[in-house]
């Protein structure tokens, strides 16, 4: 029993932080059709913030608040230099983006050392869940998930932002027939999506070994789960997220951490293959 | 009967195109080099021709088909371990076969199995569209990286060791370890593929493969097949890249993981990209420009290097996507 819960546990925290990343992926192939390879290293940007604020002195705290903002402002300078170039040719933001992130690891790499570094825990407590002992970091971790995917629910359906960028997913040029700024849209979502990467980048940092070549083992479940869940609506992303999540918490678990990924890739693919619009859209997406 | 006012004359395509051109000029200095240069160097060349095919590869499942593949690396991979295995004589149920053709055979065979099977699952029916496909074969990269360091049977993390040269026996023989000859043979080899490659890319087939390339729906209202020639593409793709491995691993006589991950599906993407996706002798030159200027330029630049090239790729997609020799043939 003790150990079902901590299992459920574990995979939740996988679960939510897979979610923030492929939330941050959809929502940027969903407005501007960008395909970001990049993602993965905003996301370890994001760790690598953290860990800058720590060997600097101002706390692993600060580094958490910070890394968003960072990446977000790094992820605007992207999207001016090297997305705005290549957005109408779809192949080419792929390789643009995937030439981005061998530039961000190598200079990462260059500036920290190609070897890994660890971020010291901040709750290192345990707390009592429903009697049983669960690391209070790990909690934290997924209420902050939580929080987060409220908020971007929030603004994405409930705030006049929300509104707009629903308009230029939905018709890109009737919206700026319409007036809609989807220049100024365009930036603010790259730099949404990549804070979203860096938040959980940043959370994740304690948990995790930190090192240049991170970012692909997110990068590769994230666009798993959006391939698995499609992208008929904001929420087909998280259903894929959990469907992965779950499966390679769950195998590695059971069987062993080398065998998830594996699993995962080949259940993805069944999956993909019965569903090719993913398993939460009923309508085909006009891409 | 005189043709109608507006049709234009027929244009024949030149039988000696930049292309073509450009491909006869290089063999030709390629033929010489071993008279020219020193033997340490003439080996390094005849690694670098498994690189060309397999950069030759890529330049044709991409470059000519469309299909971006982000994880050609892996078949070059299967082609290498295909060989290792068997000339090692690791086969479980026939220890006594070590012949290299039939590693040769093994390992091409398994590359274009798994091609086929990934064409036959991705491009079927509503099947996975081109920017999608990228990001599935760079999953198999990853994976199958991760797979080959956990096998022992491959070696695990270290690979297989002290696999055998080229033996032209039919069961073992005598090793070939005269450089030169290695040299040619890869050359012929290369040579072999690349006019092969150029010469579909020529014929109705590769007019088929272009259509679906430019414009998919049209080709499929057209009536072409478009999952089942893709798939042969594929296929034919995964094929050299094999063959390139299992020539690969005769020369360098080591295989391990880095041979069918991540990092070799993205140099052999940069080396594309770099010396021209237009056209598989330019892919291929690509490849050995890279080479030599990573042998000439790591020393000066040390751990930079890296980042240089990677700077150097972004803004080649950027900006000149025709690559260093994007001489594309009449398209």
């Amino acid at each position: 029993m003790s150990g079902a819960l901590t299992v459920v546990l574990d995979a939740s925290n996988y679960v939510l932080i897979l979610m923030l990343v492929a939330l941050g992926l959809a929502i940027v192939f969903g407005l501007m059709n960008v395909i970001n390879l990049a993602h993965g290293e905003f996301m370890m940007i994001g760790g690598y913030v953290v860990l800058l604020c720590h060997q600097a002195g101002l706390g692993v705290a600060w580094g958490m608040v910070l890394a968003p903002l960072a990446v977000a402002a790094l992820g605007l300078l992207v999207e001016q230099l090297v997305v705005r170039r290549v957005y109408t040719r779809l192949l080419d933001t792929i390789l643009a983006t995937w030439g981005l992130s061998l530039v961000l690891k190598q200079s990462i790499s260059l500036g920290f050392g190609p070897g890994s570094h660890s971020v010291p825990n901040p709750l290192p407590m345990a707390v009592s869940v429903f009697g049983q002992p669960y690391p209070a970091y790990r909690l934290f971790v997924m209420a902050v998930t939580v929080l987060v995917l409220v908020f971007t629910f929030w603004l994405f359906f409930r705030s006049n932002l929300g509104l707009t960028a629903r308009c230029v997913i939905a018709n890109r040029p009737m919206a700026a027939c319409l007036g809609i700024d989807t220049r100024r849209l365009d930036r603010f979502t790259f730099a949404f999506g990549s804070g979203l990467a860096g938040l959980a980048g940043a959370v994740m940092a304690p948990l995790v070994s930190l090192d240049p070549q991170m970012g692909l083992g997110f990068l590769v479940p994230a666009f798993l789960s959006i391939l698995v869940g499609g992208l008929g609506s904001v929420a087909a992303p998280l259903a894929g997220a959990t469907a992965v999540g779950a499966t390679d918490t769950l195998v590695a678990t059971f069987f062993s951490p080398v065998w998830a990924q594996g699993v995962v890739f080949t259940l993805a693919i069944v999956l993909i293959r019965l569903f090719p619009d993913g398993i939460a859209t009923r309508r085909r997406r006009v891409v | 009967m005189t043709p109608h006012p507006q049709a234009p004359a027929p244009r024949r395509r030149p039988l000696f195109d930049a292309e073509l051109r450009v491909a006869a000029l290089a063999l030709g200095a390629l033929l010489l080099l071993p008279a020219l240069a020193p033997v340490w160097q003439v080996s390094e060349f005849t690694r670098y021709f498994s690189y060309m095919l397999l950069a030759a590869s890529l330049g044709w499942v991409w470059g000519h088909c469309g299909l971006l593949c982000l994880g050609q690396g892996v078949f070059f991979g299967v082609g290498a371990y295909g060989m290792s295995v068997v000339t090692l004589g690791k086969l479980p149920f026939a220890p006594a076969l070590v012949s290299s053709w039939a590693g040769l055979a093994l390992g091409v065979g398994l590359a274009m199995l798994l091609a086929w099977l990934l064409g036959r699952l991705f491009f079927s029916a509503r099947g996975i569209g081109g920017a999608f496909f990228g990001i599935v074969t760079l999953a198999v990269a990853v994976i199958a990286e991760r797979v080959t360091i956990n096998w022992d049977w491959l070696g695990g993390f270290n690979g297989l060791m002290n696999v055998p040269a080229l033996r032209l026996g039919l069961n073992g023989g005598e090793e070939i370890l005269d450089e030169t000859a290695s040299y040619y043979i890869a050359l012929a080899v290369l040579a072999a593929c690349l006019a092969a490659l150029m010469a579909l890319a020529r014929s109705p087939w590769g007019r088929v493969l272009l259509a679906i390339r430019n414009h998919e729906p049209r080709a499929q209202a057209l009536g072409i097949d478009v999952a089942r020639e893709k798939t042969r593409a594929f296929t034919l793709g995964a094929a050299l890249a094999g063959l390139a491995g299992a020539l690969f691993v005769t020369q360098f006589n080591f295989a391990s993981p880095p041979l069918i991950g991540f990092g070799i599906s993205a140099e052999v993407l940069i080396w594309v990209a770099l010396g021209g996706r237009g056209s598989v002798v330019s892919a291929a030159l690509g490849a050995l420009l890279v080479r030599l200027a990573e042998s000439w330029l790591s020393q000066q630049l040390g751990d930079y290097w890296l980042l240089v090239l990677g700077s150097l790729f972004l803004v080649a997609v950027i900006a000149a996507p025709r690559g260093v020799f994007g001489f594309a043939r009449a398209r």
